[in-house]
């Protein structure tokens, strides 16, 4: 045989062995494999390796996942609406005033190690998020808490202090500072999951490592290597084992959105969450039926620097904010993959209508910039966009670069940075217009109002006006809900209107979701309880639903 | 050759002492910090950390602690993974980057050096020619062009081999065959270039004209020679086969090494990029003193002093 023979023949044999394999069934109404896993494991991609997995510590979507898997708090959150259910707390009642809850824990309740599990270990978990020395990313959640923000910020060092008591093994009573509306959908938040102060003090920080982890959720870690996966199988101990279906989850960490969607197609992974496909695919992915598109509480927004010139003048910044063409910009750039967005607040809060929300107008925004001493864009000074490496955010900024240059006639740069000089640039101050984003962490509009109150360390456009942080102090002392929302409109259609922030689109969760995955719902906030997750290995005698999931 | 083996192991220490200080300071340059994040920390809370790393303290002593902790291959956790040493997350991550690079690097010299020897003993003839397109075609498709381009057509059309992810044999195939491809051809370009040198040489003649076989003086004679500059090619090969996987590690998701450079460097995680930074250093300059000694075993003339 000739050595040419012999090179020729190669790719056919590696190409016969591999034909050996059986290749998935397929359908054209789904992207991508149908063949679902052997038995009750469901598997997704749980996106970048968490920092950590310490619920008190963490922040960060792939973080809180793992922890919501391996912990449960007082309160949880309905897989569907994310409305407060009861968790370790079978009930609680809140006093009059608004002031203090009193929760009342299941009996019997137990870590995982079997160790029980009391009102104290609340005590120590809550209060141990809000030590300064904890390192807590996300300890302002912890803030309505009577002296939790003076204790955090380390102007009071007496845990005693605190409005957290534990009377008895069974009840724990928190106090706040303020009636706080929404006190009981941020209990359902990470933050608030208990730890056990037993394994934390023997282990130190290495002590969510599978080999020392002790917890109480539906789930326990059965595995995990960095970059790699980790691997949940049911807690025995669980109070609620009985209505955990899986036998086991696997929870991939895969940062690539190619990556993650490939996994998908070929039926390695069930679930590719939020955030993971990438967004020139998102069009052609609309008409599978795993495909899922929903609202999701965040909004994609430029924050003006008003401590510099001529932004500090308000008819400046509406005229920048009356120049953008939303519509134009989630039609032709992103697709329809997101919504145009004109206020501050995202939608999905019942009985809060919100400002109204800005329309693109051309010659209203002419006459504010000639307001401002600039008719025509004359003499207006080179306006900067800085916004972090990205195709997504070049594209915009390209795109309101010509729309503020066709309708303002001012010239407009662009200049992208690293994540970390973005970061610096934005907390610093030291930018015109800055892209920005900004993800609710609770159901309640104040998760985004509370941005633009003088000092907070999110507001970053330095913007301030004492008559907006009274409305917002007015609003968490207001009991009545409907005059609270009241009261919160007014905030946003001043900041609306004095634009310190131009929102621009409203954030949409889209994943791929197989259609034996019964169990899991897309939500405002983008967090999927998992405990009732269960796979249907008859999904195909079943009805096919549009998006549908129904058990 | 003791003196040899002093000398250089002597010379590694300055060099990796400069590596090791440019590194320290060039990653303190860069805008931003280990701790900056998208929502804000408070400043007691920012305060407690940076006093927890130690990061409070001047950056002349910073620099001090390090160089004294580097003596002892000891980084400490990682800022960003603080439940993982950094030496722990070197020695996961070089056990998988080792391993895709071992299946690539043999796989290359598997293919590459029979390519290069047909090719030669062929020269200018059509096995030449036909191995020699190939060997170009390899060269010149970049590795991130390659991988995409594998999984699009083994895993997402034909559905025989998962896309990614490292945990069965099957998934071993693509990514070890994308790394593979561009060393396959540059080692068949090597062995062909170095056999036909020696080929021409005196004493093969005098081998051929002892009656040998031609299989003989091919595989025993020349093969011995010119594969020479494929010896000394491997060693930086194995260092850039096993650093260089980045792409593929990030494509496949596997969970190497070489990501881990990466991702320190966006993440600003200063304990795990200087352990990288050093591992990598010392590595390669291990494996270049190998292929010095591998070449006196191999050529008689070549002295090490």
């Amino acid at each position: 045989m000739s050595p040419r023979r012999h090179f020729a023949s190669f790719p056919f044999v590696v190409l016969l062995a591999l034909s050996a394999c059986t290749p998935p069934a397929r359908d054209h109404r789904y992207f991508g494999s149908i063949t679902p896993p052997q038995g009750q494991v469901f598997r997704f991609n749980n996106g970048a390796e968490p920092e950590g997995t310490d619920p008190g510590v963490i922040s960060g979507q792939p973080d809180g996942r793992v922890a919501r898997m391996l912990f449960e708090g007082l309160v949880t959150a309905d897989p569907q609406t994310l409305e407060p259910r009861p968790g370790l707390a079978y009930r609680w009642e809140s006093s009059a005033d608004g002031l203090v809850y009193t929760y009342h824990l299941r009996p019997g309740l137990l870590w995982s190690d079997g160790t029980s599990l009391t009102s104290r270990d609340f005590l120590y978990s809550w209060t141990r998020a809000l030590d300064p020395i904890t390192v807590s990313r996300n300890a302002s959640l912890l803030y309505p808490v009577r002296n939790g923000e003076r204790f955090n910020k380390g102007e009071l060092t007496d845990a005693a202090q605190l409005g957290l008591a534990a009377p008895d093994d069974s009840t724990f009573v928190v106090t706040l500072e303020n009636p706080t509306a929404y006190w009981l959908f941020l209990n359902s938040y990470y933050t608030f999951l208990p730890v056990p102060r037993h394994t934390i003090e023997k282990w130190g920080v290495r002590w969510t490592r599978p080999e020392h982890i002790v917890n109480n959720g539906p789930f326990n870690l059965a595995y995990w290597k960095q970059y790699d996966r980790f691997e949940f199988i049911p807690n025995e101990k669980y109070w609620d084992r009985s209505a955990v279906k899986l036998e086991r989850i696997i929870a991939y960490t895969v940062d690539d959105l190619n990556t993650s969607t490939n996994l998908y197609k070929a039926g390695v992974i069930d679930w590719n969450p939020s955030g993971y496909i990438p967004g020139p695919f998102i069009p052609q992915m609309q008409p599978f039926e795993d495909f899922r598109k929903g609202s999701y509480q965040g909004v994609y927004f430029y924050s003006v620097n008003v401590t510099r010139k001529p932004y500090d003048n308000a008819h400046v910044r509406r005229a920048l904010n009356l120049a953008i063409d939303r519509l134009a910009i989630t039609r032709d750039v992103l697709k329809g993959s997101r919504e145009p967005w004109g206020r501050i607040t995202p939608s999905g809060y019942p009985g809060y209508e919100g400002a109204v929300q800005v329309a693109y107008d051309p010659a209203r925004a002419r006459e504010e910039l000639a307001k401002a001493g600039y008719p025509g864009g004359k003499g207006f000074p080179k306006l900067n966009i800085l916004f972090n490496t990205s195709e997504d955010h070049r594209r915009i900024a390209e795109t309101i670069q010509a729309m503020w240059k066709r309708d303002l006639g001012i010239q407009v740069e662009l200049s992208n940075q690293d994540w970390g000089s973005y970061l610096q640039a934005t907390t610093s101050l030291q930018y015109d217009v800055a892209r920005r984003s900004w993800i609710g962490d609770y159901l309640d509009p104040n998760s985004f109002l509370q941005l633009l109150t003088t000092g907070d360390g999110n507001n970053r456009s330095g913007w301030s006006d004492p008559e907006y942080d009274a409305l917002i102090k007015l609003a968490a002392r207001t009991l009545d809900p409907a005059e609270r929302f009241r009261v919160l409109q007014r905030a946003e259609t001043m900041a609306v209107e004095a634009a310190p922030f131009l929102p621009i689109y409203h954030y949409s969760t889209i994943e791929l979701v197989k259609p034996w995955v019964r169990g899991l719902y897309p939500t405002a906030l983008d967090t999927h309880p998992l405990k009732a997750v269960f796979l249907d290995h008859e999904w195909q005698q079943h009805q096919p639903r549009a998006g549908g999931n129904q058990p | 050759m003791i003196t040899f083996l002093t000398r250089r192991l002597m010379l590694m220490i300055p060099t990796l002492w400069v590596i090791a200080t440019l590194t320290f300071f060039m990653m303190r340059l860069a805008p931003g910090g280990p701790f900056m994040s998208e929502k804000d920390i408070p400043v007691a809370t920012k305060t407690q950390l940076l006093h927890q790393y130690g990061l409070d303290k001047p950056l002349v002593q910073q620099y001090g602690m390090f160089l004294v902790n580097a003596v002892r291959f000891d980084f400490g956790p990682s800022y960003k993974y603080p439940q993982q040493q950094v030496r722990e997350i070197i020695a996961e991550g070089f056990k998988v980057s080792a391993e895709l690079g071992g299946w690539a690097l043999l796989l290359s010299l598997l293919l590459g050096v029979p390519i290069g020897i047909i090719a030669a003993v062929n020269q200018n003839r059509a096995p030449d020619h036909a191995a020699m397109a190939l060997a170009l075609a390899g060269v010149s498709i970049p590795n991130f062009v390659l991988g995409p381009v594998l999984v699009l057509v083994f895993s997402l059309t034909l559905y025989w081999l998962p896309p990614a992810l490292w945990r069965g044999p099957e998934t071993r195939i693509l990514p070890v065959l994308a790394l593979a491809v561009s060393y396959v051809a540059y080692i068949a370009r090597l062995t062909r270039a170095g056999m036909l040198e020696v080929l021409r040489q005196d004493y093969i003649r005098t081998a051929r004209a002892k009656g040998l076989s031609e299989r003989v003086v091919v595989l025993k004679h020349a093969l011995k020679l010119g594969i020479l500059p494929v010896v000394s090619y491997l060693g930086p090969a194995a260092a850039r086969i096993i650093m260089g996987s980045i792409v593929i590690e990030q494509i496949f998701a596997i969970p190497g090494l070489g990501r881990y450079l990466v991702i320190g460097a966006t993440n600003k995680d200063y304990t795990l990029v200087l352990g990288v930074v050093l591992f990598y250093a010392s590595f390669l300059m291990a494996l270049n003193l190998l292929v010095d000694i591998a070449y006196t075993w191999l050529d008689p003339r070549v002295e090490l002093r």
